[in-house]
């Protein structure tokens, strides 16, 4: 019986010990990386660092809770012998750390108390909780675990409750209205309540009904460079059609929609002419 | 705008044929603030460019009533900088599905005698507008985010007002035609930049 139950604490203790050295590892590591590769770290691999360390504790705290796992509380650590000399084995295996196992390292080492000031800042929360007697105690209980399960239940809900809500609270402030978009888009696309001729305010004929104020005659007419100099005679204002001079080659060619060749050869005339002007 | 894209067209002959694909929405004021927060965040990262540009529309009136359009534009903000002319033609009807608004767009740098140049050409200016606001790039998506005012003396750029409380969201890229993987690329950037800002294919056409 006895036997068994120390074969139970070996066996739980080795796995402990094994546990907790791989923590140790993951801290090392840990520890070299935030302090040699600090320009390189980047926030999700700080976070993947502390996901590990918290998933160790996690095991840590199962092999606990486990039920094989004898109470270690029961079990009573006793020096036997303390000595100043360096002790070459205990150095090794706790990696140059403890070089001696002496009378200043005892009370560190194999505490069994919490440290003074938390045993100090314990000692006040228990005397608060103790003054604040049972049932405010157990209301407090109730709003707290009240709280938590809100935000889990909000965490945890399918995404669609959530962009509902969401939402719901974006149609309070939109950011864009459909109109203006229509009322901007008409304005650069063909000057919709910009026209200098009218006051300001949306314009319905936009721009045929300006036609009639041409008396006809040829219309988009296309200047070819070859013929005479090329400059542009005079051209009274409204009145494209009086070129009598007749230096200028001109073919006209009726169109509804302006083919792109046609700016091409616009742009033809324009570099050069455009050259000539500013030249 | 600020350095415009300039498409090559060499004076002696063959031209590349740029295509101008085009989202359009709008942003109310009040969300203008989160809205560039956004595309500093999802454009290429480079100082915030500002621009103030004063936008001249030109029109040769034809027989059957369809004039040529010619846009000229200068900045405010940089007074010696050239003038900008474009061309934008008549939005191409092709696919439904195409999702971003595709037109014929040749752009030219001139003098600072292009007024005078149009009118003597015959054109006569029809409208005129001042545009402020903030452009970004990313990669060859541009995206032009302006508030349009109106100009009340004409010739005055200093007495304006606004045109609606929203500021414009434009989505723009340039493209040899022919290149039609450009309108994926839009939506998926568009797609990013909703519930803020809707952009879409709004054909100027129905709200004449």
């Amino acid at each position: 019986m006895q036997q068994r139950e120390e074969k139970l604490l070996e066996a739980s203790v080795e796995s402990l010990i094994s546990r907790v050295a791989h923590l140790k590892n993951a801290l090392h590591s840990f520890i070299y990386k935030l302090e040699n590769e600090y320009e390189r770290l980047t926030w999700p691999s700080v976070l993947d660092n502390f996901a590990l360390l918290s998933g160790q504790l996690n095991t840590i705290n199962k092999l606990l809770r486990n039920e094989k796992t004898p109470s270690f509380r029961q079990q009573v650590i006793i020096p036997l012998l303390l000595s100043p000399d360096r002790d070459e084995e205990l150095a090794k295996l706790t990696e140059q750390r403890v070089p001696v196992f002496s009378h200043e390292i005892v009370p560190d080492h194999l505490r069994t108390k919490p440290d003074p000031e938390v045993e100090e800042q314990e000692k006040q929360l228990s005397a608060e909780a103790a003054r604040i007697g049972p049932e405010v105690a157990q209301k407090q209980i109730q709003t707290l675990n009240k709280l938590c399960s809100n935000l889990l239940e909000k965490l945890n809900n399918p995404r669609d409750d959530r962009d509902a809500e969401s939402a719901a609270i974006r149609q309070n402030k939109p950011s864009f209205n459909t109109a203006d978009t229509n009322a901007l888009v008409a304005a650069v696309g063909f000057g919709k309540g910009l026209s200098k001729c009218r006051p300001p305010g949306p314009v319905a004929p936009g721009h045929p009904g300006q036609g009639p104020m041409m008396s006809g005659g040829p219309t988009l007419q296309q200047v070819t460079i070859g013929g005479g100099s090329g400059q542009q005679q005079g051209m009274g204002p409204g009145a494209p059609q009086q070129q009598g001079q007749g230096k200028c080659q001109a073919t006209s060619r009726q169109t509804s929609r302006l083919p792109p060749q046609c700016i091409l050869t616009t742009d033809k005339i324009l570099y050069p002419i455009l050259i000539k002007y500013s030249g | 705008m600020e350095a415009p894209p300039v498409s090559v067209l060499p004076i002696t002959g063959g031209t590349i044929n740029m295509m101008e694909y085009l989202l359009q929405g709008s942003v109310l004021d009040q969300a203008l603030e989160s809205l560039l927060h956004r595309l500093r965040g999802l454009c290429d990262n480079m100082e915030p460019e500002t621009f103030a540009d004063h936008e001249l529309v030109y029109l040769l009136k034809g027989q059957q009533g369809n004039p040529f359009l010619l846009r000229a534009r200068r900045s405010l903000s940089h007074p010696t900088v050239p003038w900008h002319l474009r061309y934008l033609g008549q939005p191409e009807v092709g696919d439904k599905s195409r999702h971003a608004l595709v037109r014929n767009c040749v752009d030219v740098a001139t003098s600072h005698s292009l007024p005078d140049f149009l009118n003597e050409m015959g054109f006569r200016m029809d409208h005129e507008f001042v545009a402020k606001g903030h452009i970004f790039r990313r990669g060859v998506l541009k995206v032009v985010v302006s508030k349009l005012s109106r100009i009340l003396v004409p010739g005055n750029t200093e007495n304006t007002e606004p045109l609606s409380l929203s500021y414009l969201v434009e989505l723009s890229v340039l493209a040899p035609a022919g290149q039609d993987t450009m309108s994926e690329d839009m939506r998926s950037f568009a797609e990013q930049l909703k519930p803020l800002v809707h952009l879409e294919k709004i054909d100027p056409k129905r709200h004449m």
